[in-house]
């Protein structure tokens, strides 16, 4: 079973006369262990389609199967259950809370998932060991480095063992040095089983993956196994 | 239930740490609250202690039992002959001691102003006035030494004398006063007894005023000092309160013989003055009601201009809890708690200034009026009110914020 399946999903946006077709018949299946990159132009719809995959919106028409249910028209509460409990989401902007120190970020997804209170501080420390990031658990994100933050955020997007991760962009805030970094660390929970979906516009970030995907204009027009 | 409790707790946690973040911007939007809850205080404080000194007095000086005679215009049909009744004098004494049989205490009153009082070299000023012996019994006055008035004084218009507790202490730090001579504007007095202060040594209000009192017999207070038999003050206690209202007639069919028809004086009874009172609480609580209500609407749009402002400050924050998995009901509870620690701190800080308030007041305004009292029960009605009010002006705010979405929320700059 697919772990993501689009049939013919669409997204239109309404601006008064105007209508953008930002996803326009999309088909995409998405399996369990993929690592996939999504490239495209700008404004070919790739923010729009995670956005669909991570819970945060929904399409105007067509079919979303998520683990085999349709999850095309649920509402809001759902999603964000969604949200808490199956997908992690890491951004370009990295998106730390400032106020809160590293491992409070991380413990986020655990808090709004409701799980047990008691091991919550245990699990955000074993995501951050698993980045890397153990010694800074105490620091909050403006005493970090970017390629730090983006560590910690790749923390909180995996502390609560989701079924998908999804990341737009995740490099385009950091040198080479750490995009290296990132990308491994992405290589390496892909390698432990880990579903990922990478935006990037950069070649050499989707060389990382094991599947690219091409977009233009709101369709895939290229979905392509690497090294095949 | 359990997880909005917990949601609940942890976001007044983090309100509190919000507060904190923002020191001087939170007292500023706390400003309205604390001033309201502290203006509550203070008020509800004077206004208790303006009415407790009215219970006071009104208790000690006979209660309901008590019936008092007052000079009036005569109506106008009479005004022609109203030179013909004497006025309110010490015949009336004599004929209600005749005649009023419901009657049983009569305390008539020649007031003398402020005297001055002069012993070995001392000289003091304190009110005087004639009395009769019902006075000790009507106004419950206890003897520290010595006695009180008695009838062959008013019968021989003696010029003897009781000190009030106040000037016993000044002229007679360690007692001895009875058989003492003291001069009386110019008078000599016998001193036959010292009262006890009343309301303890602290005494305010009227039990200081009271204690201040001297007296010598009302007709001494005549003959020696006003010349005639005028009264300044009559008043009677009825024997029982069954029997008031046929009192008040008994009491009016006597004096308007005395006053030979001539309707120049009323007889009111104490009920009437409680309505009074009563109708006096009433405006104060309204007055009060309104100002603290005005105050606390006040702080509660300060706290919704705030909170408004933080949402806006934190759109991104919205976003990223959202992204993360907040439901808005999360976020709703997160910044309805920030609202209500924002106001409960301000109530917390408005409830220390009412303190602050009151020891103010209580030092600027004329202390020998009445006590200012602080009352616990206006400080948690102010704690509570105030927290209604964080919860009141948070939730538009907090519904603002749970309802945006998320990608707008985080693609906001
Ligand atoms: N909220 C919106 N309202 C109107 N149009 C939108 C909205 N969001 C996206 N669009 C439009 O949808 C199209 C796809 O946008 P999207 O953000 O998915 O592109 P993208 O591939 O992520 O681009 P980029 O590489 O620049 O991030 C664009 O034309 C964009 O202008
Ligand atoms: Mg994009």
């Amino acid at each position: 079973m697919a772990l993501v399946e689009f049939e013919n999903l669409s997204k239109i946006y309404r601006m008064g006369e105007e209508t953008v077709r930002a996803l326009d018949g999309v088909e995409l299946r998405i399996e369990p262990g993929d690592f996939a990159a999504i490239l495209g132009p700008s404004g070919s719809g790739k923010s729009t389609l995670m956005h669909i995959l991570g819970f945060m919106d929904s399409p105007t028409s067509g079919q979303l199967r998520f683990e085999g249910r349709e999850v095309s028209g649920i509402g809001r509460a759902r999603r964000a259950w969604y949200r808490a409990n199956r997908i992690g989401f890491v951004f370009q902007a990295f998106n730390l809370l400032p106020r809160l120190s590293v491992a409070d970020n991380v413990q986020l997804p655990i808090v709004y998932s409701r799980s047990r209170i008691a091991d919550r501080r245990k699990r955000a420390l074993v995501a951050l060991d698993r980045v890397g990031m153990t010694h800074r658990a105490k620091h909050v994100p403006s005493q970090l480095s970017g390629g730090e933050r983006q560590r910690a955020a790749i923390a909180r997007a995996i502390v609560n063992n989701p079924s998908l991760i999804l990341a737009d962009e995740p490099t385009g805030n950091l040198d080479s040095q750490n995009v290296v970094r990132i990308m491994d660390l992405f290589t390496e929970l892909a390698r432990e089983g880990q579903t990922l979906v990478v935006v990037t516009h950069d070649e050499q970030v989707a060389a990382y993956a094991r599947r690219t995907i091409r977009m233009r204009d709101g369709r895939v027009i290229e979905d392509t196994v690497n090294g095949v | 239930m359990i997880n909005g409790i917990l949601t609940f707790y942890s976001g007044l946690l983090n309100g509190l740490v919000e507060v904190w973040a923002h020191k001087f911007r939170s007292l500023l939007s706390m400003m309205g609250i604390i001033l309201g809850v502290a203006a509550l205080v203070a008020m509800v404080g004077v206004v208790r202690g303006m009415i407790g000194e009215v219970r006071d007095y009104f208790e000690r000086t006979g209660g309901i039992t008590r019936l008092q005679v007052e000079s009036r215009e005569p109506p106008d049909e009479q005004s022609h002959i109203a030179h013909l009744s004497p006025g309110m004098t010490f015949r009336d004494v004599e004929a209600i001691q005749a005649g009023g049989t419901l009657i049983d205490l009569i305390d008539p009153e020649v007031s003398l102003g402020w005297r001055r009082y002069t012993y070995a070299g001392q000289s003091e000023h304190a009110p005087l006035q004639g009395v009769m012996p019902d006075r000790r019994e009507r106004l419950q006055l206890q003897m520290r030494e010595g006695r009180y008035i008695g009838d062959l004084d008013v019968e021989w218009a003696s010029p003897v004398i009781v000190l009030g507790g106040w000037l016993g202490d000044l002229f007679f730090p360690n007692g001895g006063a009875v058989g003492q001579k003291i001069h009386v504007h110019g008078q000599t007095f016998r001193v036959i007894g010292v009262l006890e202060n009343l309301g303890g040594p602290e005494s305010r209000g009227w039990f200081q005023r009271q204690n201040r009192i001297c007296y010598i017999p009302i007709t001494a207070a005549m003959k020696r000092f006003s010349g005639d038999d005028r009264l300044s003050n009559l008043s009677v206690r009825v024997a029982e309160v069954a029997f008031l209202d046929d009192a008040l007639a008994q009491m009016e069919n006597i004096l308007i013989q005395t006053h030979r028809g001539i309707e120049d004086f009323a007889v009111s009874t104490m009920e009437e003055q409680l309505e009074e009172f009563r109708r006096m609480e009433r405006t104060f609580t309204f007055a009060l009601g309104g100002v603290a209500g005005i105050s606390l609407l006040v702080g509660g749009i300060g706290i919704m201009n705030v909170m408004l402002a933080v949402i806006n400050e934190r759109i991104r924050e919205i976003g990223v809890r959202k992204a993360v998995g907040a439901r808005g009901s999360d976020i709703f509870i997160q910044f309805l708690a920030e609202a209500v620690v924002i106001s409960v701190v301000g109530g917390l800080i408005g409830m220390m200034a009412s303190v602050g308030f009151v020891v103010f007041i209580r030092e600027v305004i004329d202390v020998e009026q009445f006590r200012i009292a602080l009352s616990p029960p206006a400080m948690v009605a102010g704690f509570l009110f105030s927290a209604v009010i964080g919860i009141a002006s948070g939730i538009y705010p907090a519904v603002r914020a749970a309802r945006m979405n998320v990608i707008d929320a985080l693609r906001y700059e």
